[in-house]
């Protein structure tokens, strides 16, 4: 064990996704995609991509680089790597987003852009998983939270293989009956292997461990982290393998989505139980505006859960899954990302300018880095903004909506002008900032010497 | 492919405490070519498995009625030649280090204090020293500024399996790489 130094692209992967983030809140504030337009429309599947490929997957991707290493105690397998694979999911997001505006009839069918969207997205998610899993398969170890991560790097590897079919089909590529049939009918289990598989397992294993780092909670190990992983990986597998089979033997996934939800809510509610334990048995009594703001987004993902199970039971799931798919994105998965986001960018930073000259002279802590009283009023007005997004769509208030997703823009934009000001040291002392030895850090790239 | 293990039962000085990372590593260093290592333990020696691995020893770890655990560390094929001191420098046996001149219990504080105070404290000892610190979990973003700055290390989790202990010897690891 040699430790582990900074992911090098990590500060440019999450670059690109904030960008995207702020890209697809002045969409939803303009009134691109849904609700103005159909919920299978060009333009929201648009939206929904620059989400969950631009924002949610390169914020997982980048993090996953830097982090997956500290879970498993073993150095990235290839720094190199990450650089190739940041370029082909932004250009082979791009080549989709073209792909659906041809689709939409509003640019010539000329260039197959679904097949060169196919190609990059699964390079780019390749040689991510191909970088993650070698560094995996070369620790001692693999702690719960990294089993975790397994189950997500499985989720995306269908998410990618299913939309790749779906792009195929629809570009015209390929006209196999079973494959148009799954384009057809498999677009749930496509959102569930996305938003369920890869985003929220992956953030619930970096979850449990970033929480217990920052609040001195113990490690959870115990029989309830347990039984999260594999009723979880359970769901999934009935979600997914079920659904897909459901499909091809010519019938509806329904009943498969059903059985994978009823797990998936019980695996979900021992998540719950366990970080509640994590809260509650911290040794930090006073704890830092990450941990406070990822509770916001756990209460987000709860929400969405009684949301989820509550229109269930009145047969509207149907009417309002955008509504559930807005929380679950916006409260749950942003949330808790640009909340640890703020802790992660403040300490890489530090760790990448001041590491060099600890202990040689005086140098500022991490928490010199950021101001957290001014942070806290964007994060709240971020919270706020998704809360009454959700409610405007549960309400079909379209006009509503787009208000909140202004707002929504207003509170990203002051965030990410709170994580610059920390990648520059703005909030720094002048006199403080720049010891002996210490080099300023940039923007987008890490090195150490 | 070992045809034979050497059995160490650490039980005893666990019960009664005891850290038995020495006695482990006298026994490792004793094993004949091909030998392996019979290991019980109160608990499962999972920083061992990194330690043994980088010395080429792969393990199979299971657990005994009663809660204790029995693993064999297995020399792999082709890893019959000891480790080069440069690369491992984090699992060098310490049994012929000094006493530590300075303690820390870093246990309780926020992170990153811990490494801020084992950097503080490494700088103002002498060439040679060494110092041991308890933490509460494996200092992975220190351990490449240790060897940075040219001091050699070694941690393992204690008994608890909760608390971490280091001992970091100043300056040691460009020796041992000479």
């Amino acid at each position: 064990m040699t430790g582990v130094t900074l992911s090098r692209w990590t500060m440019s992967y999450f670059a690109a996704a904030l960008v995207a983030l702020m890209a697809a809140e002045a969409m939803m504030a303009v009134g691109y995609g849904f609700p103005a337009a159909a919920i299978a429309a060009p333009e929201t599947l648009i939206l929904v991509h620059v989400v969950a490929i631009g924002w949610l997957s390169l914020l997982m991707c980048g993090a996953l680089l830097q982090f997956l290493p500290v879970l498993v105690a073993q150095p990235l397998y290839s720094n190199a790597l990450a650089l190739p694979a940041l370029v082909s999911l932004v250009v082979g997001l791009a080549a989709l987003i073209l792909a659906f505006l041809q689709l939409d009839g509003r640019i010539a069918p000329a260039v197959p852009f679904f097949a060169i969207a196919a190609a990059l997205l699964i390079a780019g998610f390749a040689f991510v998983l191909w970088n993650l899993a070698r560094t995996m398969a070369a620790a001692p170890t693999m702690p719960l939270p990294a089993r975790f991560v397994v189950v997500g790097l499985a989720g995306v590897t269908f998410t990618v293989v299913l939309g790749a079919t779906f792009a195929l089909v629809l570009g015209g590529t390929v006209d196999y009956g079973p494959l148009v049939a799954l384009t057809t009918a498999g677009l749930p289990i496509h959102v569930v292997a996305g938003l369920g598989g890869w985003l929220t397992f992956t953030a619930m294993g970096v979850s449990y461990r970033l929480l217990a780092m920052f609040m001195l909670a113990p490690e959870l190990e115990g029989a309830t982290t347990k039984a999260a992983l594999l009723l979880g990986a359970a769901a999934l597998g009935m979600a997914i393998a079920g659904g897909i089979l459901a499909v091809l033997l010519g019938g509806n996934p329904s009943l498969a989505l059903l059985a994978a939800l009823a797990m998936g809510v019980l695996a979900l509610a021992l998540y719950g139980a366990d970080v509640l334990h994590l809260y509650r048995a911290r040794r930090r009594r006073n704890i830092e505006l990450n941990s406070r703001m990822a509770a916001y987004a756990l209460v987000s993902l709860a929400a969405s859960v009684v949301l989820t199970l509550l229109l269930l039971a009145i047969r509207r799931l149907g009417d309002h899954a955008a509504a559930v798919v807005f929380l679950i994105a916006f409260g749950w998965l942003s949330g808790l990302g640009l909340a640890q986001l703020y802790k992660i960018v403040a300490f890489l930073t530090w760790l990448e300018c001041y590491g060099p000259v600890l202990g040689k002279g005086p140098t500022p802590r991490v928490q010199d880095l950021v101001v957290e009283n001014r942070a806290g009023k964007w994060f709240l007005l971020y919270f706020i903004a998704v809360w009454a997004g959700a409610a405007a769509l549960l309400a079909g208030l379209p006009l509503a909506f787009r208000f909140a997703a202004a707002l929504l823009l207003v509170a990203t934009v002051g965030i990410v002008a709170q994580l610059v000001r920390t990648r520059r040291l703005a909030d720094v002392k002048d006199a403080a900032r720049l010891p002996q030895g210490a080099r300023p850090p940039r923007l987008l790239l890490s090195c150490q010497p | 492919m070992a045809s034979s293990f050497v059995e160490l039962d650490v039980r005893p000085i666990l019960r009664a405490g005891g850290e038995p990372f020495e006695a482990i590593m006298g026994a490792v260093s004793k094993l004949g070519p091909g030998q392996g290592l019979r290991l019980l333990a109160t608990f499962k020696p999972v920083p061992l498995f990194s330690v043994l691995g980088a010395r080429g020893f792969a393990h199979e770890a299971q657990e005994l009625a009663g809660g204790d655990w029995e693993v064999l560390f297995r020399p792999e094929e082709g890893a019959s030649q000891p480790p080069s001191a440069a690369a491992e420098t984090g699992s060098a046996d310490a049994s012929d280090w000094p006493a530590p001149v300075q303690h820390m219990d870093n246990r309780d504080l926020d992170p990153p204090e811990p490494m801020v105070r084992i950097l503080a404290a490494t700088e103002a000892l002498k060439e040679g020293d060494v110092l041991s610190a308890l933490l509460c979990r494996e200092p992975i973003f220190l351990l490449p500024e240790l060897a940075k700055r040219g001091h050699a290390w070694r941690g393992a989790f204690e008994g608890d399996g909760k608390t971490y202990r280091i001992l970091v010897r100043i300056g040691a690891a460009g020796k041992a790489a000479a």
